[in-house]
């Protein structure tokens, strides 16, 4: 059976509506215009990912800064439901560990799980993520309102 | 006239040659300086005079230009180079006709003169003087015997004649003379083309012998195998042939028409011997598609579900969007029909069963085929005419990936289907935002807002994509969008707005002008290049260029409009008019109103900005070089609703068609209607009978015959050698000449097709008025049981309901249109005067379209095609 092609590519003005409609449907949380705007600027850190040229699932950072120390915090990342378990979370995170290994500057990479999202704390484990802290009430409109903070220490070379 | 005033002293002669030589290097303002040094000594020099006008009129200034070189020509009438001036003159003003004759008295004073033997050639073969061109290019040909040019444009004038002899005589022996090096492209052109010309003198031995001789020497040799391959098949050389064609489909195993010749080349006739050939080619050539594709379209039954299981599995795998347009070609057989939706039914019920397409497989589970086997059965039950259905599908594919582009098209188009065109524009709007770098989309969706008749989102719609500071719809025009130009056409036909329509209809029939004058520079461009078989390709192409869709379409639109404008002219001072206002409410009035005035407005407007640039091109255009500089006179709106002679404008449209669509029976109906207007029986009778000819049971031919022998009856004298012929004719061809009579027999025969019995409805009450309630019930029958009811058709009775022909009353208007916005709910145009909000919930931040409320596109026939 011939393997799908799975790639990554640039948001741009184009088609970042697509990437909105993605995380409408994955996410339960709904992100603001502001959001969408800064995801323009982030140049290698958003990416829209490609299941036989199909936009099947979106990754989005920022750059964190606290206290001198430079994290790289994931605001999103997703897939459709369809699509999963086909290696193309695998292939955003990749792309991000790629990308702060690569600037050499950051000192670890943080997110946030709903407390209840097994699948997601399971495939970030896999990749060396520990969860290090819960926050109460993180969410304000979802239920359970909690979430973890999954963060991946880098080691500086 | 002193004809010594006509001689130049040395010094003035030499500034003369000067002045020709800025001219051929369009050194104008040089040119123009030594002109004026010449004209302050001699200011009668004719030839002088001539070239100061020829210069003026590059540089734009055209009415200086012909004053200039008419007072040339009359100072000195002997003179060629005048003679030649004002033929460029002509010429650059497209009076080709005119400039052939300049041409012809320039060369009586110098009848050697090479350069204007060849402006002559060019102009003759412009306009198709194959005789003056032979003689033309004779004389060319004995001056320069030496020039390829000259041997070959000789040659060619024969072929063009159809006197192969001769010209294959001149092309040998040029050939002869010809220095063969190793790899020559256009000694190989050469050959071709030598040997296009033995084909057509219809000697295929000797044809097939031309390529053997010089098979080492042509070295485009896909076209050489495929000629050799037509020529065996039509020697009857069937074992050679077929060997010639595996060749080339082993060349390139995805060309239908390699594998169509086999067929043919194996004398294939049974569908099993087909089927076999086609499983040998599929093991050969195990890549390509065409041998996969083809047998599908003559397998049946069991062995077509055994092929088509595969081929679907496949794409569906995959993920091949345009798979039903691949397969729809099928879809005019009913078992295949049938064998198809078992097939794609099973899949879907595996799919979510078990997550594989197929029982036995278990391998590997393809996410994305559900999504393309529910995208499939969604166009296949849009097809067949279950909008409800497909819509369940589309929508379950949407919740699937609601990232996939293609799938708001497919929506698009299921609602367009259903008649609901403000959904489906919306679902297209939708796909579009998804990714405006995609022209497609965005073409797509123009052209659906175009359908919903909102010309000016669409012109902004595809604004995104044309030159930035000019207008959208002038970039369009100038690209010769033509496919934007017929559906706006159309779209301001159904809004009433006629002048606009016609506009855009003069447009489109300028660029088939305008392709065929850019012939032009092929005459002497490709003789140069030795491309002799694209050439004459091209020249065959131009003779039936109008023949094309889009020049169809404007005509259609064109001629419709000119006959309405026939029978109710607009009047002169308001811009309201044509749309029967009789019958709308008082809200829908206003609005309408108040869009004619917008649209009067816009009008005033664009007028202004036009006056604009043109007052900027022309003083720009002092550094134009362009010769062709058309004069732009333009297409006013107001003015072309409001033209003099409506059928004479008709024809115009009519007579192409005439010509080069003779075999659509729209244009005999076209014709007809034109004719009847114009009271010219025997014009009528003959596109009657061409109609008869093409599709006797047309309905609309029903009702213009009902017409014809309505008008002989009643406007035609008892005898004479006119209405003898006619009365000849008609009893000829019809079982019956009282239209009453051939009516009621129509309506006998065709009682179960709804489109038979409007005609027939229409017919009744042409012929007698009170017959009115009897017509109306027979229209507006649409029970179940009935053929070809489609919306579409259904439209049209309520068209002709809300005509003047008929003038139904407004209760009668609601009544009809409440018994089919049952039938059809999502068909916009039996929506109740009320406008529902838009029936998609995922709409948008667009603002609702009122504006498409079907209101008032239903007053005037939709210009049937």
């Amino acid at each position: 059976m011939r393997k799908a092609r799975i790639e990554l590519g640039d948001v741009t003005p184009h088609n970042i509506k697509q990437l909105k409609l993605l995380n409408q449907v994955v996410f339960p949380v709904s992100y603001n215009d502001k959001f969408y705007k800064d995801v323009l600027e982030a140049g290698e850190l958003a990416k829209l990912a490609y299941y036989n040229d199909m936009v099947v699932g979106g990754v989005c950072c920022r750059v964190d800064v606290l206290d001198g120390q430079r994290r790289l915090y994931i605001m999103t990342l997703g897939c459709l439901a369809p699509y999963r378990r086909l290696g193309i979370g695998t292939k955003m995170l990749e792309h991000v560990l790629n990308f702060v290994e690569k600037e050499g500057n950051f000192n670890s990479i943080f997110l946030h799980v709903q407390v209840n999202n097994d699948g997601a704390l399971d495939f970030y484990k896999k990749f060396g993520f520990e969860v290090v802290e819960t926050k109460q009430h993180y969410y304000k409109r979802i239920e359970p309102a909690d979430a973890h903070v999954l963060q991946k220490t880098l080691v500086k070379s | 006239m002193d004809p010594k005033k006509q001689q130049l002293p040395p010094k003035e002669n030499a500034l003369f040659k000067r002045i020709l030589k800025c001219y051929e290097q369009k050194q104008y303002k040089n040119g123009l300086k030594f002109a004026k040094q010449i004209l302050t000594n001699f200011p009668e020099h004719g030839e002088t005079l001539a070239m100061k006008g020829l210069i003026l009129n590059c540089l734009g200034r055209k009415e200086d230009a012909y004053n200039f070189v008419r007072q040339g020509l009359r100072n000195n009438l002997k003179s060629h180079v005048c003679w030649h001036v004002f033929g460029l003159l002509q010429r650059s003003d497209k009076k080709y006709d005119e400039a052939i004759k300049c041409y012809r008295n320039a060369l009586k004073w110098d009848k050697d003169n090479l350069q204007i033997l060849r402006d002559l050639s060019l102009l003759q073969i412009q306009m198709r003087d194959l005789e003056g061109y032979k003689e033309t290019r004779y004389k060319l040909f004995e001056l320069r015997p030496t020039q390829r040019a000259s041997w070959i444009g000789y040659a060619m004038s024969f072929h063009l004649l159809k006197d192969y002899d001769t010209a294959l005589k001149i092309l040998e022996e040029f050939r002869k003379t010809i220095q063969k090096t190793t790899y020559d492209y256009e000694y190989s052109e050469l050959l071709l083309y030598q040997n296009l010309v033995i084909r057509e003198s219809a000697n295929l031995q000797e044809a097939l012998k031309h390529l053997n001789t010089y098979e080492a020497n042509i070295c485009d040799k896909v076209t050489l195998q495929e000629l050799r391959g037509e020529l065996f098949i039509k020697l009857g050389r069937k074992e050679e042939a077929s060997e010639v064609y595996r060749g080339l489909i082993k060349r390139n195993p995805e060309n239908r028409n390699y594998y169509l010749s086999l067929e043919e080349a194996l004398g294939l006739s049974t569908v099993e011997e087909r089927l076999k050939i086609y499983e040998e080619l599929k093991e050969k050539f195990p890549r390509a598609q065409v041998p996969k594709r083809l047998p599908l379209n003559y397998a049946r039954g069991e062995a077509l579900e055994k092929l088509l299981d595969p081929y679907l599995r496949t794409s569906l795998q995959k993920g091949v969007p345009p798979l039903f347009t691949d397969i729809r070609a099928l879809y005019n057989d009913s078992e295949k029909v049938h064998i198809i939706e078992k097939l794609m039914s099973r899949y879907l019920r595996n799919l979510e069963e078990t997550g594989h397409l197929c029982e036995t497989d278990n391998e590997y589970k393809e996410p994305a085929s559900i999504l393309y086997v529910l995208m499939f059965l969604a166009q296949h039950h849009s097809y067949l005419g279950d909008s409800e259905k497909a819509l369940q599908l589309i929508d379950r594919a949407l919740n699937h990936t609601p990232t996939l582009i293609e799938l708001y098209i497919v929506k698009g188009k299921i609602l367009k289907h259903a008649g609901d065109f403000v959904g489906a524009y919306e679902a297209l709007q939708e796909a579009q935002t998804l990714d405006t770098a995609d022209r497609y989309v965005n073409s797509k969706a123009a052209s659906y807002l175009l359908k919903a008749n909102l010309v000016r989102q669409a012109e902004e719609m595809c604004s995104k994509f044309t030159r930035e500071g000019v207008s959208a719809m002038e970039n369009l025009n100038e690209m010769q969008c033509m496919w934007f130009q017929t559906e706006c056409a159309e779209a301001y036909y159904r809004l009433g707005q006629y002048g606009d329509s016609l506009r855009k209809c003069h447009e489109v029939d300028r660029h088939f002008q305008e392709i065929i004058e850019d012939q032009f520079d092929f005459h002497t461009y490709c003789m140069r290049k030795m491309t002799l078989r694209s050439y004459v390709d091209l020249l065959r192409l131009e003779d039936i260029l109008r023949s094309n869709r889009f020049y169809w379409d404007a005509a259609r639109i064109a001629v419709t409009i000119y006959l309405r404008l026939h029978d109710k002219p607009l009047s002169v001072s308001t811009g309201e008019n044509h749309i029967n206002t009789a019958n709308l409410d008082p809200a829908e009035l206003k609005k309408l109103r108040s869009k004619q005035r917008k649209a009067a407005k816009r009008a005033e407007q664009n007028k202004v900005e036009e006056k604009k640039k043109e007052d900027k091109k022309s003083k720009g255009s002092g550094n134009s070089d362009d010769l062709e500089n058309t004069p732009s006179e333009d297409l006013v709106p107001g003015k072309l609703e409001r033209t003099e002679d409506p059928l004479g404008e008709a024809i115009h449209f009519l007579k192409p068609l005439q010509m080069l669509a003779s075999n659509r029976i729209q244009t005999h109906l076209m014709a007809f209607e034109i004719y009847l207007r114009k009271n010219k029986p025997l014009l009528m009778l003959q596109a009657l009978k061409r109609a008869l000819k093409l599709e006797p049971s047309n309905p609309e031919l029903h009702t213009c015959l009902v017409r014809f022998l309505k008008y002989r009856n009643e406007q035609l004298s008892q005898s004479g050698p006119i209405v003898d012929v006619i009365t000849q004719e008609v009893t000829r061809l019809l079982p019956t000449t009282d239209p009453t009579s051939l009516n009621e027999d129509f309506l006998n025969r065709r009682q179960d097709s709804l489109p038979h019995r409007l005609q027939a409805a229409r017919s009744m009450v042409l012929l007698d008025s009170v017959q009115r309630e009897r017509g109306l019930t027979i229209a507006t029958a649409v029970d179940s049981h009935l053929n070809n009811r489609s919306h579409q058709n259904v439209q049209l009775v309520l068209e002709w309901l809300e005509s003047s022909e008929f003038n139904a009353s407004p209760e009668e208007v609601s009544h009809f249109k409440n018994q089919c916005h049952k039938i059809f709910p999502r068909a916009r145009a039996f929506f109740p005067p009320q406008p529902p909000a838009s029936t998609t919930n995922e709409s948008s931040e667009l603002s609702p379209s009122q504006s498409t409320s079907t209101a008032n596109h239903n007053h005037v026939d939709s210009p049937s095609s």
